[in-house]
């Protein structure tokens, strides 16, 4: 079986510091796979890499044998690949609805005179749209917020928002960034949830996060970086007991 | 009930000039005349708020793309003769040609400076106006522009070039709430809000900037045909920083992102330093003094303040 994403030998210095250092990762179509290490070795650096926000200094990045290396985001975005940002991101002045729809408008279609003139093909393109976002709204509980302005909800509703974003396309592949950092337990038990129904969905996700019950509850797989170098790899209780992980979150 | 409003709205500014004649005969001419600044107006701060209101980039080119349409129609009516109908669309297209070859390198600048870069391009833009005296004249200004002519129809009188005036400014208005609204609105206000989201999206933000900053060129060149075409005369004056800083009022204190807001700004602040005339002492403290109090009051301009009062009457 081919990987869906493969990382090959990837490599990004800021200023002298290798931020992420020869990154060797497959991800496997359906896999739920995590990433953790120390804050500073490198994981949203790597996500960035991935989805075109910075351009690698060395290495190879292939989305189901693509190579992404110097797509800008908005083309690895249609090429089936979304992502979640660590700072909770939304559009503060479009209504949570709306914040949705931008999700899928672009991938459903992008004919500048046809959306002026809204013809019917992109009318019913908008249905559909809207009818996918009231969905997802419902799914993550934001039914009510739908007219709201995305500005004005809390920190964990522009979070579930952002989440709900990233899923109206329907993509392959979701990186998703610190889902359950800074919000109460009720709602990581939401978004763990959440994820796991992904899963069961087929689809394929990879997830940066701190939160270690978290991340063993529901990984197949766990990946290590620690000073931008991938120290470990395996099944979560073969990372819990890995001393080289022990070593890099507590010190020796 | 609103519906009503508005056709009486309508009806009221299509039958300006017979209302301006029976109300004020002996003005008739001087009351037209600012009524057309205002459309003119109204229509260039419209496109002038697709940049600024809807894709978040503080340009400041705005008088260069006025300036190149203006000379472009200038030009070709009287030194090739083309008649209106052929100029307008040249200038349109002359405009947005030069916002196309320098938004590129434009907007790999940010914020600020953008901003700066882009009042560069102005300045520059009057610099050759003023002293590429072979093609603009400079301060000699080309005079001497015919009266439009669409078809058979010659446009020479007041009231005529009022009606031509507010079809344009119709017309870019429709376009306008096209633009800014549905699936092209939704796509300009994700790279306004939150450029990097609207990435994740799918959306190309370049794109979207350099689209709604060059039909906001292509508009104001046109306009820029109209007002030649209405004044006969082009003169450098009439595109330096000073049409910025208008623009800016109109936009800014009517309200930056809605129709409403800048129509309103227009009218307010086109007839509003004509009408104070009456004290001319005053003229410019009252003026400054409204403004200041317009920021004061309602720093999100007009458009705020009026969607308080409705918002406010709908609520009860």
């Amino acid at each position: 079986m081919t990987a869906l994403l493969e990382v090959r030998g990837l490599v990004k210095r800021f200023l002298g510091v290798t931020a992420v250092d020869e990154v060797d990762l497959a991800v496997e179509p359906g896999e739920l796979v995590s990433l953790i290490g120390p804050n500073g070795s490198g994981k949203t650096t790597l996500f960035n890499c991935v989805t075109g926000y910075l351009a690698a200094d060395g290495g190879r990045v292939l989305f189901r044998g693509r190579d992404l290396s110097n797509a800008p985001p908005h083309r690895v975005a249609r090429l089936g690949v979304a992502r979640t940002f660590q700072q909770v991101s939304v559009f503060p002045r479009l209504s949570a609805l709306e914040n949705l729809l931008v999700f899928l408008q672009q991938l459903q279609e992008e004919h500048l005179l046809a959306r002026l003139v809204r013809t019917k093909r992109v009318r019913r393109l908008e249905a559909e749209a809207v009818e996918r976002a009231r969905r997802l709204l419902g799914l993550v509980g934001l039914s009510a917020k739908a007219d709201d302005a995305a500005g004005s909800l809390s920190y964990g509703q522009r979070k579930l928002l952002a989440f709900a974003g990233a899923l109206m396309p329907d993509p392959e592949l979701l990186l998703l960034d610190e889902p359950a950092a800074a919000v109460n337990p009720t709602m990581i038990n939401q978004m763990k949830d959440h994820i796991l129904a992904l899963h069961r969905e087929g689809k394929t996700v990879v997830l940066v996060e701190h939160n270690m019950d978290v991340v063993m509850d529901i990984s197949q797989r766990v990946v290590v970086l620690d000073h931008g170098q991938k120290i470990a790899e395996g099944p979560p209780e073969a990372i819990r007991q890995d001393p080289r992980v022990i070593e890099a979150y507590f010190g020796r | 009930m609103r519906r009503a409003g508005w056709l009486g709205l309508g009806v009221i500014v299509v039958a300006a000039p017979w209302l301006v004649a029976a109300a004020v005969p002996r003005q008739q001419r001087y009351v037209l005349h600012v009524l057309i600044f205002t459309a003119l107006f109204a229509a260039l701060a419209l496109s002038y708020d697709l940049v600024v209101g809807h894709v978040g980039s503080l340009s400041l080119a705005h008088p260069a793309f006025f300036g190149v349409g203006a000379y472009a129609a200038a030009i070709l009516a009287t030194r090739a003769g083309w008649p209106f109908l052929a100029g307008l669309p040249a200038a349109a297209l002359a405009a947005a040609g030069v916002a196309a070859l320098v938004g590129v390198p434009l907007f790999r600048l940010t914020e600020h400076a953008f901003a700066v870069g882009t009042l560069g391009l102005a300045l520059v833009a009057s610099v050759v106006a003023n002293n590429w005296v072979e093609v603009t004249r400079g301060p000699l200004c080309i005079t001497g522009i015919p009266k439009p002519t669409l078809g058979p129809l010659a446009v020479t009188t007041l009231p005529a070039f009022y009606w031509l005036a507010l079809a344009a400014l119709v017309a870019v208005g429709v376009l306008y709430r096209g633009l800014t609204t549905f699936r092209l609105g939704r796509a300009f206000h994700a790279v306004r809000d939150n450029e990097p989201l609207a990435g994740a999206a799918g959306i190309d933000p370049l794109k979207y900037r350099m689209l709604a900053f060059t039909i906001a060129a292509a508009l104001a060149g046109g306009i820029g045909a109209l007002y030649v075409h209405y004044l006969s005369v082009m003169c450098p004056e009439e595109m330096t920083v000073a049409l910025t800083v208008n623009l800016l009022v109109i936009v800014f204190l009517g309200g930056v992102g809605s129709l409403r807001g800048v129509l309103v700004g227009a009218v307010l602040f086109t007839a509003l330093p004509e009408v104070l005339r009456l004290a001319p002492t005053w003229r410019l403290v009252i003026y400054g003094g409204l403004l200041l109090l317009v920021i004061v009051r309602s720093p999100e301009g007009i458009e705020s303040l009026l969607r308080r009062v409705t918002g406010a009457r709908a609520g009860r």
